[in-house]
């Protein structure tokens, strides 16, 4: 179990062997994998303003900085500044000067500024004028290096496209030398030119003239001295921005409070996870950013039985201590539970029983071309040496399935059984033995490993077959606490 | 410990909460119910138009080396303490239109000038004084100053006088104007 304040006293092995509470963890229904975060493909669903929630498409997200165009964060602390109303009294003044002609005009204005209701900065503070509409409008500051900016930009915008081009004609050679296709440019006699002409992409003449007049910048040794009112003058820090205050708009880097700036609130992303190696769906949200909805929610949660520590004894070197589990079937179907050791675990096998269609072979010879070098160094071996070694009942356990309605029934069941010590609607209690070896450290952690053998039913199957039935696996690590001494 | 509480004419107090010791409470000022003011290291003198919020603290502590006669703790006008805020203060004067946020602390040698705001949950225990419109807020106690004072509560302050009679049992004013005058310009000598 995962708590928010308190560190994870469980932990699952992922398929990748990273160790996640298993709050963290995904469950991939079509390789019956776990998988966490480390070892999954994040992709971005949406960019949206968790402020004003609108939601964009990427292509404008990206024009516009990812910045919302009508929130803004607070320059000083960070925080969402809100908009204020005041009633703008009409100047005394001039109502005199000019007499009775702007009697009419006497009723006070409404006008807006910008304020932060954590450290009660305003717009007002950096003499920003309140303005008469709520939203937008407000005066936007221009990067000083602007020009050079750009001029990158456009710099490195001319590299790609040449890289990819240089590219394309890598590939083109490629089937040249095949000899048994016939490119539309050689059928035709087009030259490269004239297609990206037609296809109205820029020509490669203006994108390599944007490299060849790019300026590289220069160090310089030469520094401008410090003015000597550095030395001399006292400074206040209420009038000096902090480093997070400066690197928070890095196009002005005010030095001084009085030049911060409302700073155009970031945008978010709604994410959707997909398993690297099935390339299915892990999670998917629901598009509408007000939502918190999953139109697809894959978690280990709601698959792999969850295991929580109920209590122990405490861990003595040489000692065997008492452990109270509780086991947890988070499936609408039935489920048997075998406890294992770890090193039990069968080194999982090819499944070369599949049935091969057209389809599989295709994909599979897909994935034969889908880079797989990143699992090589993403995986890696959980250390799962320790201490203390969970004697291991030899009984199968069989766990109701979940029924929300059940939770509202009579007590637990009282079990007159050695191990299983009470048991309600998909829940059971567990006494184990811990035993520690002699050689445990007092002060160091303690730590248990167990491996849980487990019937799983896939109730969708792809394409209409029968649910089937799988031997699935799940090793985890239990901290109890401190060796005492 | 003697109990005089004396309270102006316009004064929101509710019944329900703890006012010991020698008090003066300005007009305008509301005083939700659950507030506790003790006044045992001498009296304490509210001004005008402030707004005690439910579960706020003032203590006038009492301290070794007190003056014969005690020093009033004299609140300055437009004061805001939030919910749970505390204060206690062996120093004469608070300034005006200060704000103590919800759960914020301030300890016995801190003196305060106007238009601060003590943020949520913040809490000064260190002897210091603070300029006029600092600005404390966050676990970090991160500190800036504003340019104006926090603006006033005039329109929730006139809200409350008007709605609190109908769902709360009130202290009467038991000062008249003429004496009032008197007693405001009491602290001021001080
Ligand atoms: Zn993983
Ligand atoms: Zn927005
Ligand atoms: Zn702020
Ligand atoms: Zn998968």
């Amino acid at each position: 179990m995962a708590y928010l304040t308190q560190p994870d006293y469980v932990k699952y092995v992922c398929s990748c062997g990273q160790l996640k509470p298993i709050t963290n963890l995904y469950f991939c229904r079509h390789c019956l994998q776990i998988r966490c975060a480390f070892c999954i493909c994040h992709e971005v669903d949406s960019h949206y303003c968790a402020n004003c929630l609108e939601n964009m498409p990427s292509s404008e997200a990206r024009l516009k900085k990812n910045r919302c165009s009508s929130c803004f964060d607070c320059p000083s602390c960070f925080h969402t500044l809100s908009t204020r109303a005041t009633l703008a009294q009409p100047r005394q003044s001039t109502e005199q000067g000019s007499g009775d002609t702007k009697v009419e005009n006497k009723q006070p204005k409404k006008m807006y500024y910008l304020s932060c209701f954590n450290c009660r900065w305003t717009s007002r503070d950096v003499g920003i004028p309140d303005q008469p509409v709520a939203s937008g409008g407000w005066p936007e500051r221009a990067n000083p290096y602007a020009t050079r900016v750009n001029q990158l930009l456009d710099y490195y915008k001319a590299i790609a496209q040449q890289e990819k081009q240089e590219k394309l004609d890598r590939e083109r050679k490629k089937f040249a030398i095949r000899g048994k296709y016939i490119t539309l440019t050689d059928k035709t006699g087009l030259t490269g030119a004239m297609a990206r002409n037609i296809a109205g992409l820029p020509s490669s003449e203006s994108s390599s003239s944007a490299i060849a007049s790019f300026t590289p910048s220069q160090a310089s040794e030469e520094v401008e001295e410090l003015p000597e009112e550095f030395y001399t003058k006292e400074l206040n820090l209420n009038q000096i921005t902090s480093m997070p205050q400066r690197l928070a708009s890095p196009e002005w880097q005010p030095t001084h409070v009085s030049r911060l700036h409302p700073i155009a609130k970031l945008l978010s992303v709604k994410r959707s996870q997909r398993c690297r190696v099935c390339d299915h769906n892990l999670t998917k949200p629901e598009y509408n950013p007000g939502s918190i909805k999953f139109k697809i929610e894959l978690l280990a949660f709601y698959h792999v039985p969850e295991v929580k520590i109920i209590s122990y004894e405490p861990i003595k070197p040489g000692c065997t201590s008492a452990l109270l589990l509780k086991l947890t079937n988070p499936t609408g179907h039935e489920m048997q539970i075998r406890l294992m050791q770890p090193e039990d675990i069968p080194e999982p096998e090819e499944r070369v029983d599949e049935p091969k269609s057209i389809e599989k072979s295709l994909e599979k010879s897909l994935n034969l071309e889908k880079d797989t070098s990143w699992y090589e160094t993403v995986k890696r071996k959980p250390i799962l040496l320790t201490e203390c070694r969970i004697t291991i009942p030899d009984v199968t356990l069989t766990l109701a399935q979940r029924d929300d309605a059940a939770e509202y029934d009579d007590d637990a069941t009282h079990d007159a059984n050695d191990i299983i010590l009470w048991r309600k609607s998909n829940k059971l209690a567990l006494r184990l033995q811990v035993v520690t070896s002699g050689e445990a450290q007092a002060g160091a952690a303690a730590g248990a490993v167990l491996a849980l053998q487990y019937r799983y039913r896939n109730a969708v199957p792809p394409a209409a077959q029968p649910p089937r039935d799988h031997t699935l696996h799940a090793a985890l690590r239990l901290h109890l606490g401190p060796v005492c001494g | 410990m003697s109990h005089n509480i004396k309270i102006l004419p316009g004064a929101t107090v509710c019944e329900d909460c703890t006012l010991e010791g020698d008090i003066t409470i300005g007009g305008g000022t509301v005083i939700h119910p659950r507030v506790t003011i003790i006044a045992e290291g001498g009296p304490i003198i509210i001004a005008e138009y402030c707004l005690f919020e439910e579960y706020s603290t003032i203590i006038h502590k009492k301290s070794d080396k007190q003056e014969n006669p005690p020093k009033p703790l004299f609140i300055g006008a437009h004061n805001v303490f939030e919910v749970g805020c505390k204060l206690e203060s062996p120093c004469g004067h608070i300034g005006e239109s200060n704000v103590f946020e919800c759960r914020s602390f301030v300890g016995v040698d801190v003196k305060i000038g106007s238009g601060c705001v003590i943020g949520a949950a913040c809490s000064l225990n260190a002897p210091q004084t603070l300029a006029d419109n600092t600005v404390i807020w966050g676990s970090e106690h991160h500190n800036r100053e504003a340019l104006e004072k926090q603006p006033s509560q005039m329109l929730q302050l006139d809200f409350l006088s008007k709605v609190m009679p109908n769902y709360h049992r009130l202290r009467k004013p038991n000062v008249h104007k003429r004496q009032t005058s008197r007693q405001s310009q009491e602290p001021i000598k001080a």
